[in-house]
């Protein structure tokens, strides 16, 4: 089972693959609006987090999410319940 | 589970129905249907034609024991779900009007979603609503407080009893659907279009377009709320008798390629995509995964919604071609909502037909296309635009190039396109004025769109000047301006919003605001503040421009005017590009450094940097 905090790890690490502008990430990084993702950047990110998680992630969960911190709980949780 | 077969027992009969739900009846008596499948490919659901009919029959009793008054609009959240078809085919059958409303959410979105939503309600005076499960928490937030008379999942409409009385279908003069134009969030506009339009518009997509054929089938990742995905994929082949193939629209924006991997599947002949969408499956290759891919079988590769770029399709044709794409199979088309889709398409199996124009300076200054003789593959002169030719208009319709004095204009004259024919709206939902402001008394519809005719073909060189396409996105200025006013630091008409093309050719959003802070500090935050919320509200990227107050042209009636606004911020561009010693052409080009005054407020100069001198001499803004 992944701790909370590796689970941030991979979402840094897949983040700063796909992100535009280069900067530092932590948990309160706004994934649009402070990583410069547009909406098809987004969806590649998920693509990216679902292969390393091996998870399938239900796309109602979107509009609750805006930070690294908000991604990784829904993570944590979509592996709990798989 | 097994999908639909391709090979139907029953002869095509190509939308020669008066009405939808009769075109159902017929094609109920066939083996074809819809077919659903999952993001990793696998098949999910299955809803034959047949068994459509009879449930979406059962479900009109249920509908009909609402009591509900003929023509009542029913909004129907629409997902890539077999529940969709049955709603959309129940409200045909009831006697009800379906309005599918979008089911698109992104990060972050919620607050968004909902105002939409809503505002999609009340726009369309639905007096009830559906969603899928999902969605439905969403869709009770947009319709608390309105006067709805029920609403949501299907679940919910199972439980609702049957009518004993059977309601009447819609009747081939009433309407058969409100369709959102996938545009403006703030200012929804509902097409209303009537049985006779959108059977009159299956009949020519059908029979002249794509010349459906027995053994056709089709595969679709493209939304159920957009009228290519909706009239072009779920109604024209049920109106052929063709079995379907779709991929979520979500799941192919993750996975461009399962778009492929299904098409190899299931042999299909036709699918349609924005040019976008052909330039992602050629861009994003995933790593070491060496994909396998037999396209032979698809002949009709249909591009449209958006300006055609060549370039794209070039990419996709050469990555696939070893695959068994046949670049031949690229079909343009042209249309609009307003049209229930349709307008025009080229000669099917020819490919694309590039239409180069020599010195656009020239083409500027009299909207007059001249054409180069020799468009050899090799490397176009800075001087030439190219074009795609979208073929002859379909049979019943009329096109005409006007200019600003509504003078029709002969050929390869560039002007304003206006169309007329047997699938047009009947209008916008109670709004007359928006109706008056397109649509003349006698029929002609003015499109927004600007180009010229070459022997009866159809060729645009820039679509609307409100309307800003990324990504096969619809996005409307007014939505952008209205987005930056809603800040504190803005004023009410500071801002203009347009596109630009950029050196890929494709659109590049800019907005231009008027701006009275010197603090180079503040100044900076503010564009920062701008495009991220730009992105968060629209996700999208824009190149934000501060200017001295002032600035922004208006006319004499004081309302600002984009395409002069436009015009200028070309022109600046253009004067900064000078000295430029080679122009970027890759879309983030780390070497280019940039003119100063543009890198100042520390944005992504590689946006703007990527503007294309060809939109300096671009006769789109020009002509208005």
């Amino acid at each position: 089972m992944l701790q909370y905090k590796d689970i941030l790890a991979q979402i840094y690490s897949v983040s700063q693959e796909i992100a535009r502008d280069k900067q530092e990430i932590n948990e309160t990084t706004d994934l649009v609006v402070d990583l410069g993702l547009d909406s098809m950047a987004v969806m590649e990110l998920l693509a990216a987090i679902e292969d390393r998680f091996d998870i399938s992630i239900p796309l109602n969960i979107l509009p609750d999410v805006r930070t690294v911190k908000d991604l990784a709980l829904q993570i944590q949780q979509l592996m709990v319940e798989s | 589970m097994q999908a639909t077969p391709t090979e139907n027992n029953l002869p095509l009969r190509g939308a020669n129905f008066s009405t939808l739900a009769e075109a159902l009846d017929y094609a109920a008596r066939g083996k074809t249907g819809y077919n659903f499948y999952t993001s990793k490919g696998k098949l999910s659901a299955v809803l034959p034609y047949a068994q459509l009919r009879e449930e979406a029959q059962v479900l009109a009793l249920r509908l009909h024991s609402l009591g509900l008054e003929r023509g009542t609009r029913i909004a129907v959240v629409a997902d890539t779900h077999p529940d969709f078809q049955r709603f959309f085919f129940a409200c045909q059958y009831a006697g009800l009007v379906p309005v599918p409303v979008p089911a698109m959410v992104s990060l972050g979105s919620r607050n968004n979603y909902v105002a939409h939503l809503r505002k999609l309600l009340v726009s369309s005076q639905a007096a009830v609503a559906v969603a899928q499960e999902e969605f439905v928490e969403f869709l009770a937030k947009a319709a608390a407080g309105l006067d709805l008379r029920f609403f949501g999942a299907p679940k919910a409409f199972a439980d609702l009893p049957q009518s004993t009385i059977q309601p009447l279908p819609i009747g081939p003069t009433e309407t058969a659907y409100v369709q959102y134009t996938s545009g403006s969030t703030c200012f929804p506009r509902g097409v209303v279009i009537s049985q006779k339009a959108v059977l009159n518009n299956l009949k020519g997509i059908i029979g002249t377009g794509l010349r459906i054929r027995p053994g056709d089938r089709c595969v679709s990742w493209l939304p159920y709320y957009h009228d290519m995905g909706f009239v072009g994929f779920v109604l024209a082949p049920m109106a052929s008798q063709c079995s379907v193939d779709y991929l979520d629209t979500q799941a192919f924006a993750m996975r461009p390629r399962r778009w492929l991997t299904l098409m190899t599947q299931s042999r299909a002949t036709i699918s349609f995509g924005p040019p976008f969408s052909y330039e992602l499956c050629a861009r994003r290759v995933r790593k070491g995964n060496a994909d396998r891919f037999d396209l032979s079988a698809w002949r009709v590769a249909g591009v449209g919604a958006e300006m055609i770029r060549p370039d794209f399709l070039k990419r996709f044709a050469e990555t696939f071609a070893p695959f068994g794409f046949d670049k031949k199979a690229f079909l343009a088309c042209y249309g609009m909502a307003e049209c229930s889709l349709a307008v025009s398409f080229a000669p099917l199996s020819q490919g694309v037909c590039v239409e180069t124009i020599v010195n656009t300076d020239y083409f500027a200054a009299c909207h007059k296309a001249l054409a180069v003789e020799d468009t050899s593959e090799k490397e176009c002169p800075s001087r030439t635009s190219v074009f795609v030719n979208c073929g002859k208009p379909l049979p019943g319709y009329e096109v005409a190039v006007r200019d600003r004095q509504g003078r029709d204009l002969p050929d390869r004259r560039c002007g304003a396109i206006f169309v007329r024919g047997p699938s047009m709206m009947s209008g916008y939902l109670g709004d007359i004025d928006a109706t008056r402001e397109v649509l003349s008394k006698d029929g002609w519809l003015n499109t927004g769109d600007i180009g010229y005719r070459i022997q009866g073909d159809i060729v645009i060189t820039g679509r609307k000047k409100d309307l800003i396409i990324i990504n096969g996105r619809n996005i409307w200025a007014q939505d952008l301006e209205y987005l930056a006013e809603q800040q504190p630091d803005v004023r009410p008409r500071d801002t203009i919003a347009f596109s630009v093309p950029g050196a890929r050719e494709e659109e590049i959003a800019v907005m231009v605001v008027q701006c009275r802070e010197s603090d180079p500090a503040k100044r900076k935050s503010l564009t920062k503040q701008l495009q991220g919320l730009i992105r968060q509200e629209l996700g999208i990227d824009c190149f934000v421009e501060l200017v001295p107050p002032h600035t922004l042209p208006r006319t004499s009636s004081g309302k600002p005017t984009r395409s002069k606004a436009r015009h200028d911020f070309i022109q600046r561009i253009g004067q900064s590009h000078q000295g430029a010693q080679k122009r970027p052409t890759t879309k983030r080009p780390a070497e280019y450094s940039a003119p100063d005054r543009y890198c100042k407020d520390n944005q992504s100069a590689d946006l703007l940097l990527s503007v294309h001198p060809r939109g300096i001499s671009d006769p789109v803004f020009t002509d208005r």
